[in-house]
């Protein structure tokens, strides 16, 4: 599914250029979900970014594929018909354009780019209500634009209501964790569990265990300045819960 | 008075001067019509070398005043229900059938205008019109709340010049609903719409402007509102050659509100200049602006607000006025100034001014999500521009949007 090798990345051009990910490599097969931890700054939110093709992140060496073919030479928006999807880890506000319409547009845009018929106003409303009553999400919040007003737990909600619409064959979650409380987190959990799936793959980023309680990950791999150092178990995690990244790395990072 | 000696009153008369000296020449002496000649005479054709003018230069912008060809660019469909008022280049043609309370007087010889100095173009106008068998000039006395919307639809219809007149007074109490299309058609078109609302009164006034590319259109409203009045505007502008919508607002009653909304969406050579000023001549008003533009490479916008509040009577003003442009493209143009000029203690008083590009996060979240950058782009520059649509008459509220929409994905024009 998504194969990541050797992989360098930095961001800026020139003097200000910045090398982020150094020689990462990581491989999510299809069907199963791993996590990714690591310290602040290690370059996680980074390869994200260079994952979906993000403007200003430079590629230098290495390669990304999903299902074989090369992720680094698409457009972001090639990306996400490919099925690349990003739960950001701050999700951007879309002054003036409702949840309903902007939803709609990416749906149908993928669609397009992939041959497929578009999907018809009362399908697409049967479907969101539908995503809406599982994440608990208001239907006023829908005629709302795009992440405008919104509270840093609705956001994160919002992001995986837009997944589960949009039924990526890879998800990147990037702290979705973070900001909810903890009902919401069983929701959202809830949500991913539901979208696990044998012909998709996801990448969970996070800081706690308590995510993973919830999303039992196949895998972990502990990141740092923008390495996959450690990989292992679910366990990897509670270790990590216990020990700190100090205790696993055998070395202050 | 001969044409040589008017002549002798501008200043090294452009050929388009000389044109409009021949024309006024024609008409009917009328000491009104000459107060007014010569309040135009003073600058003649506006240009940069005056402060309110520096950004719209219509000397230079028309060196002759030629014939246009016919309309161009999007037109509003006036709604079923509407009191159709359309002006041909010529003259007014009033439909029968006009409902209660709203009368309609046509005027054959020059009206008078206030501060004619300070308005070159309104004073081109009133010098222009008012003639015996043509109707160019209309006064509308709203007496009782219309039902039905009022259309106003300004062709040019291949002329050279077009101008008219047309004045709303609206009794205590009474509301009108104003519907405007000025679709170009005329070399040089100056048209002056003028507002007179009593106690308690309201209005709504929506335009939607567009013109050739050899095209100067000038359309000035004036605006004054007396005690718990309220006057809504909203503009959509896609310029000319070089267009000017101003806009006057002044209250002589307190209480009394006005909401000033605007976009400008000028294409590649083609230039819009939304300039208001609103004087804050009683207790207690509120005034509410919103102007917003995306612009193109090629193309340019101005915005020049003024508030002005003056000491004694100017208290508890509440006014708030922003100007929010996009720079679609390299090659983009906008000069922006948003003036306050506050005597009085106790107001309430804010302004804003931003020009930049679309928020870089906001397009790359979009295109994360699968939708092509240009859809993208599209699609948050309609939005920022609907803002200042929303107050917009519902009937025409869709074709507005529409005329943006068209405008912002290349099929403009
Ligand atoms: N635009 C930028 N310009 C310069 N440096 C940047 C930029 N964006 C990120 N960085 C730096 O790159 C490094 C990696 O950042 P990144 O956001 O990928 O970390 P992270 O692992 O996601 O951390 P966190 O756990 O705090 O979210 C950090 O040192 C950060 O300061
Ligand atoms: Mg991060």
């Amino acid at each position: 599914m998504l194969k990541i090798e050797n992989l360098t990345a930095r961001i800026g051009e020139g003097d200000e250029a910045k090398s982020i990910i150094n020689g990462l490599t990581l491989e999510v097969p299809a069907g199963e979900v791993h996590a990714v931890m690591g310290p602040n700054g290690a370059g996680k939110s980074t390869l994200a970014y260079v994952l979906t093709g993000r403007d200003g992140y430079e590629v230098d060496g290495g390669s990304a594929t999903l299902s074989g073919e090369d992720l680094l030479n698409m457009d972001p928006e090639e990306r996400a018909a490919k099925g690349v999807f990003l739960s950001f880890q701050y999700p951007v506000e879309i002054p003036g354009v409702p949840v309903m319409t902007f939803v709609r547009a990416a749906m149908n845009a993928q669609r397009k780019a992939r041959g497929e018929e578009e999907i018809s106003a009362p399908d697409f409303i049967k479907k969101a209500r539908e995503v809406g009553e599982k994440l608990k999400i208001d239907a006023e919040m829908l005629k709302r634009p795009v992440n405008v007003g919104f509270s840093g737990g609705e956001k994160k909600r919002l992001e995986i209501f837009q997944m589960m619409m949009l039924e990526p064959r890879f998800a990147i979650l990037d702290e979705t964790d973070s900001g909810l409380d903890i009902d919401a987190l069983k929701t959202v959990s809830d949500g991913v569990n539901a979208l696990r799936s044998p012909g998709r793959g996801m990448l969970v980023i996070t800081h706690y265990q308590r995510l993973l309680d919830h999303i039992r990950p196949d895998k972990v791999h502990v990141f740092a300045k923008g390495r996959v150092v450690k990989s292992g178990g679910p366990e990897l995690a509670e270790q990590l819960e216990r020990e700190g990244y100090d205790g696993i790395l055998g070395e202050p990072v | 008075m001969t044409i040589a000696e008017l002549r002798t009153r501008f200043q090294d008369p452009t050929p388009a001067e000389l044109q409009l000296i021949a024309r006024y020449g024609e008409l009917p002496e009328d000491g009104r019509r000459a107060r007014a000649f010569d309040a135009f005479a003073q600058s003649g054709l506006p240009h940069r070398r005056l402060e309110q003018w520096k950004w719209s230069d219509f000397r230079q912008s028309i060196q002759s005043i030629e014939a246009s060809s016919a309309q161009s660019g999007p037109r509003m469909a006036p709604p079923a229900n509407a009191i159709v008022l359309r002006f041909d280049g010529r003259s007014w043609d009033v439909p029968d059938g006009l409902p209660d309370g709203f009368r309609v007087f046509e005027k054959d010889t020059a009206q008078a205008l206030g501060n004619a100095e300070q308005l070159p173009m309104a004073a081109l106008t009133a010098s222009q019109t008012g003639q015996p068998k043509t109707c160019d000039i209309l006064q509308i006395e709203v007496s009782s709340s219309q039902e039905r919307p009022v259309f106003l639809d300004f062709a040019g219809a291949g002329r050279e010049m077009a101008f008219a007149r047309i004045a709303f007074v609206v009794r205590p109490g009474a509301r009108v609903d104003v519907i405007e299309q000025h679709s170009g058609g005329a070399g040089l078109s100056a048209m002056l719409v003028e507002f007179g609302l009593q106690k308690g009164a309201s209005a709504s006034r929506t335009l939607l402007q567009s013109g050739g590319h050899q095209e100067a259109t000038a359309i000035t409203g004036l605006v004054s509102l007396d005690e718990d009045s309220e006057f809504q505007q909203t503009a959509l502008a896609f310029g000319a050659k070089v267009a000017r919508i101003e806009t006057r607002v002044r209250y002589s009653g307190p209480n009394a509100a006005a909401f000033l909304n605007a976009a400008y969406l000028p294409a590649d050579g083609k230039h819009v200049d939304f300039t208001s000023h609103v004087w804050h001549g009683a207790e207690s008003c509120t005034t509410r602006q919103l102007t917003k533009g995306a612009v193109p490479d090629g193309g340019r916008g101005v915005f020049q607000g003024k508030f002005h509040v003056p000491r004694s009577v100017g208290q508890h003003t509440d006014a708030d006025m922003q100007h929010q442009a996009l720079l679609l493209e390299n090659g983009a143009e906008v000069f922006a100034k948003p003036e306050l000029e506050i005597y009085a203690d106790d107001v309430e008083c804010a302004h804003g001014n931003t020009s930049g590009q679309l928020d870089e996060s906001a397009l790359f979240y979009m295109r994360q999500r699968g939708i092509p950058v240009a859809e993208a782009r599209a699609m948050l520059t309609e939005a920022f521009i609907a803002e200042a649509l929303e107050t917009a008459h519902p009937d025409v509220l869709q074709t507005l949007l529409d005329a943006s929409r068209d405008f912002l994905r290349g099929s403009g024009e």
